[in-house]
This record gives structure tokens, C-alpha cells and sequence, in this order.
């Protein structure tokens, strides 16, 4: 297609539009389209694999073998482990961040010069690259030389094991993912609070209402869309920690850790279980799909009011 | 009008300077501990007075590392190129693939851009395991494993859907009647695009440009699962490091204070833009 | 033939048509008022003849050569935006030379036309100045400049003096009728104010519900309206309208007989407020009315009554002759010229021709 602009003046040629006016839209998605289908062709394999048994060191098993996959994960333990510690993994995470996030961010709502520093350097956790932070952790919890290894010590917790004891290892991940994404909670609250309108605080203060009045019955529910939106985006990338998990313990000590990615991919690498491995993935798919769900709707509220404001 | 007083405002304080430094304790620590030889990070009780030096980070960009084992080549350099290439390049290529599509779906209302659209979007929010893992079985066969292409072209799958949702916001508020003008003014429909719709949501494309610039370069599970051993970025090459035989704790902290560096000074710089591209603009700092 | 011909132009949205089978034929060097109230379709016309839009049906055709399909930069089209659609990022200047330098016009010819138009509009002397940096009387001549500079052989103003102030618009509506043509291009001009089209229209066209209900020359339009529509569209204060009853070889209205051709059904006669004469003192054959409120409109004052069965009346009077009418209310006598009423049927709105004529 000839773009190159008309020649000169006067003689202008006539340029049909007919063929820009409904071609164009499609030619300039062209690219973006392939890309999804780049996305969803593994996908479909993904759904494929995870119908068959297939052992990447046995390959003659190969077979179809609808949803035995599936239903074997009904009677296996290792799944039912892996089930409780994402979602509790994803838990235990987004509250502890929400509720840092939003006191954070209320502790930061006026824009005061510290205030705004301060939000500026919280984004550096945020933009650390998670399995690189979950390597600094490690650094700082090393039992030898650890600096956290050595305050604990000070308050009586020697020999404090952090992600290698079964006991506190969801505490030292949960410490690292609360480090990495507290801050992504926080400056969106912030953002959400100080595009609130103000009348309903100024005639608070006037009528002399009390504080934690003003917080439950004014703040609260006219920051929820925020609070939804930013709980589902964690919600969602928090039930597939992987980064965070595998740097620090791969899953472990022994299955304490296995949260589905992490499982998924032992179960594809060390177990060379390609079936068990995707149809693993399909399950986290399905609750991801679903949150995705409810998430795209709320953020698309949100979107639309910020586009509107602007 | 706020009655603060002089109590709460203390309180408030404190609480933040609590804050900073949970949250940027850790980088701090790490920083110093890259200016520390063994024998200082071993010292108990850890001291923050002590004689800097600048070992472990020449022998990281050295490459060489004297052992009691002998000499060990290191790849650090190599991942940080890496990583240079693979981000700058998913980077560029999105922008390519991106902008256009993002005008499209802002300018014409069409039932296969919300499609598209949507779809990326979702898979933005799916496990990425489930794509790279069958993606790994015939990565070998289509000849991708060792290509930086190959890396780039999965690298899409974090950059498109933050180039096509915030660029896209930018295009929404250019009024159609400026670039109507334009067209009337006698100038095609490319010259238009190139001169006033790119122009105009320039603030959009170069944060979202950061953005996925910083995502690209903080991605692990890519490069861990589809890249060959000599295209590893940073983020896979410092797992490797750490249990490497005959490292010491210094090097490691000084591999990872050169690994964070790069996004933590780009984000520093666009930090205006972080609030909307962290939410893919739904939410406008 | 040289000008704009459009013939049958209809265009639908989802919501409803927009347009339906309209026909206008503009003149070089003419002006062509179209004037409706809001969502009649007006500024879709405007962008069907740029070609920002495609017609259903219908074709658009400059200087005799079929322009439907064409595509906007390739008509030789200038048009001025409502809301300016100046280009943010570039200088007044740049903005006024875009469409020459769409025409790769030499940089030396193009400093002189714009020099040269934008001294014609008065804003030489802020030609370095970024749109954000003009007033909003300077945006809008930069928006007009970039219309005009390449010598449009068409030229499409949509509503060009709503967003300026009321001084402004005043100036404007004297000196665009001279500028415009200067510049012998056809000219339609768009706007929802009937004296603005007047002042500045050489024909007007009445669009109303995608429809043209008028085509004629202003004063056509004013002195007989096609319908009650366009006989409330157009007169400041609006017409009279009062329901009138058929009645042997004419009507019966406010209590009078009033001779009128052929009528039947029922009527609704129009009588502007400036054809009614206003007496204090009885007056043969006088209508008596109740004088509620006298209240001064630039210079003439417009008198507020009720007629013998209560209906509304406005009037219009010199300033000085409001005087004499006091503030409180009064009991006044009416009269009017047969030939100043106007009579619509009351079922379609259509006028049924002028009374003695």
C-alpha cells in the first residue's frame, strides 16, 4: 500500500479511501494478533498435554487419556499440598499488604515533601527484580553472616533456620513478597486517596465527626474500588509466586513451599511428567481465569473513571 | 484547618522513618556488603565501619576470579549484555508491534481489537508456566533456544499488554478532530499518524517504553525455562552465581547491586509514570 | 460547474439516521448559512464533504468532479473546527502553514501566505506563540488562517464563533462576509444562530431532524418560513403563535376576522412581535390585552401580554415608546396588518401561504 503524501498543488490525485477506511484498523492490529496467537498456540498444547500421559523419559507411554490426569490429582496428596500452600501462600501475602499498604499510604497522604520522597524510595523494593531480591534476603538470612540472622540472635532466637526450617519458611517468603509488593499496594491507595474528593472530609471536620467514623463510614467504602482492584492484581499474581519461591528454597524444605508453579516445574524438569505438569497448570489456569474475570471488570471501572477525570 | 498536634505529628514521623527503613534497609545492606571483603561480611557483630574496597567488583567486571582452586571465568558481563540486549530489544519490538495496534484499538471501535485487546490482557493475569513450558518442547525444534529473537519474541508477553493499554489511553485523549484537521489539511493518512498522533502521546509511549524496559529486565522465569546458557540476563545468571563453587558473599552482593541498579535509577527517573503503567492506567498518579 | 454540489446525502448511525436525502449546491464565491438546533446533523455534513465521514448515499461532487470516495486530504477541503483542532505541539505559525506544507509549497512562497493571512486576521504578531500560550479570539483566528491559507476551493466553517465571547463574535460576524469572499470559495457556513446566518448567508438552508426544511434566500427564510419550525428557529423574540379558527373567507384571530386564502382544519397563525402595534389608548377594531411586563432588549423593549383568552403575546417596541408603557400592569389594545400573519397548519407545521397576497 502506497502511503507516500500527494504529489502537488493543484494536481492533486484523488486517493480512494475506502480501502484505509476499513483495511487499516485490521493492518495496524496484524502484528499485535499474531502475537496472540504465538500465545494462545502453546495454550492449546498446554490443554492438549494435559490429556494425555506423557513422560518426556518414556516416550513410548505417550498416550490420550482424556482426564485421568486430573482425576489422579483428586487422591494425590502432593496436589492437595500444593492447593493449600498457594492459596495460603496468596493469603497470607495480600493481607499482610494490604493492610501495610494502606496504612502506609495513609500515613503518607498529605503531600508534604518527606511524604513524597518517601513514596518515591518505597518504589525501589517494587522495582527490584523479585528473584534478585529473594537473593538479597537469602544474603541477610544466612546463618553464618546473616545481618538478620544476627538481630534475631540478639533477642534470643539463635540458630534461627528462616526458609531452610519447615516452620518459618513461609514466614521468610511471605517477608520477602511482603518487602517486594507492599509498595505496589501502597502507591496505588495513595493514588486512589488523593483523588478523593474532598468535600465529604472538609464537612466531617466542620460537623466535628469522629476520626474512625470518618475512616470506616467516608474513607473506607469510597476507596474500595481501589482496595478491590489492587487486592485482585496481588490476588492474582500471587497464587503464581514463582520467582520469590524458587530463588530462595525451589519449593522446599521438603514441600513446604510447593506452590503450584514451582511444583509444575519440577514435575516438567526433574519428573520429565509433561501431562502431569501441564494439567497442574490447567487447574492454576482455571482460578486464575476466574479472578481474571471479576479483576477485568473492577479495573476496567477504575479505568474508565480515570479517563473520565483526566 | 487540620488540627494536628504536635504528638501525632512525632508519631507520624516515626512511623515513616519505620517504614523507609524496612523497606530500603535491605538495598542498603547489600550495597555495603558489595564494598566488603569475606572477612569483613564474617565478622561478628556486623559493623557498618569498615575499610571499603572494590574487589569484588572488579573482579566481576573482570571476569576473572583467583581461587585457591585456581582461576574461574565468570559470565557476570555477559548476563548484564544480556539483559541489556533482551530488554532493549522486547522494548523496541513491542513499541513496533504495539503503537499501531494501540492507535487502532483507540481510534476505530472494532470487534477484533477488543478481542485482542482482551486476550492479552488475560494472558498478562494467566500462570506463565502454562505457555513455556509446551513452549519449551519445540523451542528446540523451530532453532529458538539459542536465539535472542526467540527470547524477544516471549518477551512480548509482558511488554504488548503494557505498550497496548497505557499507549492506548494516550491516543484516547488526543482529540480525533486535531488529527481530522491534519487530514483535511491534505496530509495522508502515515504522515498524520507520524506527525500528530505519535507526537501527542509521547509522555505514553516513552513511560510505557520504561516500564516494560524495567518488567523485561526483572523477568526470571523466561530466560530460566527457554534461554541456553549463553543467553541468560542478570536475573538467572545470579541464581547460578550464588551456588557456584569458590564465590564469596562480597561478589554475589556486588552482582546483584549491578543487576538492580539499572531498573531502580530508570524507575527513580520515571516515577511519574508508575502509578499508571503499575495498573495499565486504571489508576492515574 | 465550479462549487460544492452535494445531492441525496443520507447517513445513519446505529441510533437513528442522521441524514436524509439532502441537496444543497454551494457557488464559488458563495456563502451558504445552514442553520438547525443541535443533533440535526449538521457537523456530520460538514465532515461527509471533508470526507471524514462516508454518506450511506448520496454523493458529494467539487467542482463537478465526484468526490464521495475521495479521501479527506485529496479534496482541496478548508475547514475550521468548533472546538479550533489546533495541533498542540506546533506554533501558530506551523499551524497556519500546514496545509501548504501538505502541498510542498516553497518555504519563501509559504512565509508569504501566511504573512499575508495572518496579517489579514490580526494575528501576525503571534504567529511564534503555541496554541496554549492565544487567547481564545486569536485560536480561532489561527483556526480560520489554516482554513483559508491554501485557497480552499471549499471551505467549511462549523460553527466558528460559538466558543468565542459575545464582542468577538460581534466583530467577526462584520468582517468574515468580506474576508470570505475574497477568497471565492464555496462556503458553507454552520451555526445555531439565526442572525449570524442572516448576517452572513447568501442563501441559508434549514436542517431540522436530518431533513433541509428551507433552502432560500435570508430573507425568504424570515419573511416566510417554510414551517412553525423555522418560523421559531429564526426572530428574537420568537414569533407569536396562537391557535386561530377557519372561518368564512378567512380566519378568526383574537376575537377578529382576518382575510386569508383558502384554509381548512385547524390553523396556527404566526405574527411576529415587531408586526403587532401596541396602544395605550383604546383604538378601533383594537385587540384589548393585558400588559403584564415590559422588559428592554438592546433598543427595543419587548412588552409581555396575555390576549382576550389568556393566550401569551410579545411585542416589540422602540426604546423610547417603552417608556411610555410604565412598569405596572395595564390594560393595552393590539393591532396588526393581515398581511403580517402567517399561517401554518396546525396538524403538519407547513405554512399554507401568506394571507392577501
Amino acid at each position: 500500500m502506497s502511503l507516500a503524501s500527494v504529489s502537488e498543488t493543484g494536481s492533486v490525485p484523488i486517493r480512494k479511501r475506502r480501502f484505509a477506511r476499513h483495511a487499516l484498523p485490521y493492518l495496524l492490529s496484524l502484528p499485535a494478533l499474531l502475537v496472540c496467537i504465538g500465545i494462545l498456540v502453546p495454550f492449546v498444547t498446554a490443554v492438549y498435554y494435559s490429556l494425555m500421559r506423557f513422560r518426556l523419559n518414556l516416550p513410548a507411554m505417550k498416550g490420550f487419556i482424556w482426564f485421568d490426569n486430573y482425576i489422579n490429582f483428586l487422591s494425590d496428596s502432593a496436589f492437595w499440598n500444593t492447593v493449600s500452600v498457594s492459596l495460603t501462600y496468596a493469603l497470607v501475602t495480600v493481607v499482610v499488604e494490604l493492610v501495610l499498604g494502606l496504612g502506609i499510604a495513609l500515613l503518607l497522604v498529605k503531600p508534604t515533601r518527606l511524604n513524597n520522597l518517601a513514596s518515591i524510595l518505597l518504589l525501589l523494593p517494587l522495582m527490584t527484580a523479585p528473584a534478585l531480591a529473594a537473593l538479597m534476603w537469602k544474603l541477610m538470612t544466612n546463618p553464618n553472616f546473616g545481618i538478620l540472622s544476627y538481630l534475631v540472635s540478639l533477642i534470643g532466637f539463635t540458630d534461627f533456620r528462616w526458609a531452610s526450617d519447615p516452620r518459618t519458611a513461609l514466614l521468610t517468603v511471605t517477608l520477602v513478597d511482603v518487602w517486594v509488593y507492599t509498595p505496589f499496594i501502597m502507591i496505588l491507595l495513595l493514588a486512589g486517596l488523593r483523588s478523593l474528593p474532598k468535600q465529604p472530609f472538609e464537612a466531617a471536620a466542620l460537623d466535628g465527626v469522629p476520626r474512625s467514623f470518618v475512616f470506616f463510614r467516608i474513607t473506607l467504602p469510597m476507596l474500595m474500588p481501589y482496595i478491590i482492584t489492587a487486592s485482585l492484581f496481588r490476588l492474582l499474581d500471587s497464587i503464581q509466586q514463582f520467582d520469590i519461591v524458587y530463588s530462595l528454597t525451589q519449593g522446599g524444605p521438603g514441600d513446604t513451599l510447593m506452590v503450584f508453579q514451582v511444583q509444575a516445574y519440577l514435575e516438567f524438569f526433574q519428573y520429565t511428567n509433561v501431562g502431569r505438569s501441564a494439567a497442574l497448570m490447567m487447574v492454576l489456569w482455571a482460578i486464575t481465569y476466574f479472578l481474571s474475570n471479576i479483576f477485568i471488570k473492577q479495573w476496567l471501572k477504575l479505568r474508565e473513571r480515570a479517563r473520565g477525570v483526566s | 484547618m487540620e488540627r494536628v498536634s504536635t504528638l501525632e505529628r512525632a508519631i507520624r514521623t516515626v512511623l515513616i522513618v519505620l517504614v523507609l527503613v524496612f523497606f530500603l534497609f535491605p538495598i542498603f545492606w547489600i550495597v555495603l556488603m558489595s564494598f566488603q571483603n569475606n572477612d569483613q561480611i564474617l565478622r561478628i557483630p556486623p559493623s557498618i565501619l569498615f575499610e571499603p574496597t572494590l574487589a569484588n567488583y572488579t573482579t566481576l567486571l573482570t571476569g576473572k576470579l583467583q581461587t585457591t582452586a585456581g582461576n574461574l571465568d565468570i559470565a557476570f558481563l555477559k548476563n548484564l549484555g544480556n539483559s541489556l540486549l533482551l530488554s532493549t530489544g522486547s522494548v523496541i519490538l513491542s513499541l513496533i508491534l504495539g503503537v499501531p495496534a494501540a492507535y487502532a484499538f483507540a481510534r476505530f471501535k472494532f470487534r477484533l481489537g477488543e478481542n485482542i485487546a482482551f486476550t492479552l490482557l488475560s494472558f498478562r493475569f494467566a500462570p506463565p508456566l502454562l505457555v513455556l513450558l509446551p513452549l519449551s518442547l519445540y523451542f528446540k525444534q523451530l532453532g529458538l533456544t539459542d536465539s535472542y529473537f526467540g527470547l524477544i519474541w516471549i518477551y512480548q508477553l509482558i511488554c504488548l499488554p503494557l505498550i497496548l493499554w497505557i499507549v492506548r489511553g494516550y491516543f484516547e485523549d488526543v482529540s480525533p478532530d486535531i488529527e481530522h484537521a491534519y487530514r483535511v489539511a491534505g496530509h495522508s493518512w502515515w504522515t498524520t499518524f507520524r506527525k500528530i498522533a505519535i507526537p501527542l502521546a509521547r509522555p505514553g509511549i516513552a513511560a510505557a517504553g520504561l516500564l516494560a524496559f524495567i518488567f523485561a529486565w526483572n523477568n526470571f522465569v523466561f530466560a530460566l525455562i527457554l534461554a541456553s546458557a549463553d543467553k541468560q540476563p542478570v536475573t538467572v545468571g545470579a541464581l547460578a552465581f550464588v551456588t557456584a563453587s569458590g564465590i564469596q558473599y562480597g561478589q554475589i552482593a556486588a552482582a546483584i547491586v549491578l543487576s538492580v541498579m539499572p531498573t531502580l535509577l530508570l524507575a527513580l527517573y520515571a516515577q511519574r509514570y508508575l502509578v499508571e503503567g503499575l495498573s495499565l492506567g486504571a489508576v492515574k498518579g | 460547474m465550479s462549487g460544492l454540489v452535494l445531492s441525496h446525502i443520507s447517513k445513519g448511525f446505529k441510533s437513528g439516521k442522521v441524514l436524509e436525502d439532502v441537496s444543497l449546491d454551494v457557488n464559488a464565491g458563495e456563502i451558504v448559512a445552514i442553520v438547525g438546533p443541535s443533533g440535526t446533523g449538521k457537523t456530520v455534513l460538514l465532515r461527509i464533504i471533508a470526507g471524514l465521514q462516508e454518506p450511506d448515499g448520496g454523493t458529494v461532487a467539487i467542482d463537478g468532479v465526484d468526490m464521495t470516495e475521495a479521501a479527506p486530504e485529496s479534496r482541496g477541503v478548508g475547514m475550521a473546527f468548533q472546538n479550533f483542532a489546533l495541533f498542540p505541539h506546533f506554533n501558530a505559525f506551523d499551524n497556519i502553514a500546514s496545509p501548504l506544507t501538505a502541498r510542498h509549497t516553497p518555504s519563501d512562497t509559504l512565509k508569504e501566505k501566511v504573512g499575508a493571512v495572518a496579517r489579514m486576521l490580526k494575528i501576525d504578531h503571534v504567529l511564534g506563540h503555541a496554541p496554549r500560550e492565544l487567547s481564545n479570539g486569536q485560536k480561532q483566528r489561527t483556526a480560520l488562517a489554516r482554513a483559508l491559507v491554501a485557497q480552499p476551493k471549499v471551505l467549511l466553517l462549523d460553527d466558528p464563533l460559538r466558543n468565542v465571547d459575545a464582542k468577538l463574535r460581534y466583530e467577526m460576524r462584520m468582517e468574515l462576509p468580506r474576508l470570505l469572499r475574497s477568497y471565492n470559495a464555496a462556503v458553507i457556513y454552520v451555526t445555531q444562530d439565526y442572525k449570524e446566518a442572516m448576517a452572513l448567508g447568501d442563501r441559508i438552508a434549514v436542517l431540522r431532524g436530518g431533513r433541509i426544511e428551507q433552502w432560500a434566500s435570508p430573507r425568504d427564510v424570515y419573511a416566510a418560513p417554510a414551517s412553525v419550525e423555522v418560523a421559531k428557529l429564526f426572530g428574537d423574540p420568537t414569533i407569536n403563535l396562537l391557535p386561530a379558527t377557519v372561518a368564512q373567507g378567512g380566519i378568526q384571530l383574537l376575537g377578529r376576522a382576518v382575510p386569508t386564502p383558502q384554509a381548512s382544519g385547524a390553523v396556527i397563525a404566526g405574527l411576529r412581535p415587531e408586526h403587532l402595534t401596541v396602544s395605550r389608548s383604546e383604538i378601533a377594531n383594537g385587540i384589548p390585552c393585558e400588559l403584564d411586563a415590559v422588559m428592554p432588549v438592546n433598543v427595543r423593549s419587548v412588552l409581555y401580554m396575555r390576549g382576550p383568552a389568556g393566550e401569551e403575546i410579545l411585542a416589540t417596541v422602540g426604546e423610547s415608546e417603552a417608556a411610555k408603557f410604565g412598569r405596572e400592569h395595564r390594560q393595552v389594545w393590539v393591532d396588526f396588518a393581515p398581511e403580517n400573519v402567517l399561517l401554518f397548519d396546525a396538524a403538519s407545521g407547513a405554512r399554507i401561504g401568506h394571507p392577501a397576497h
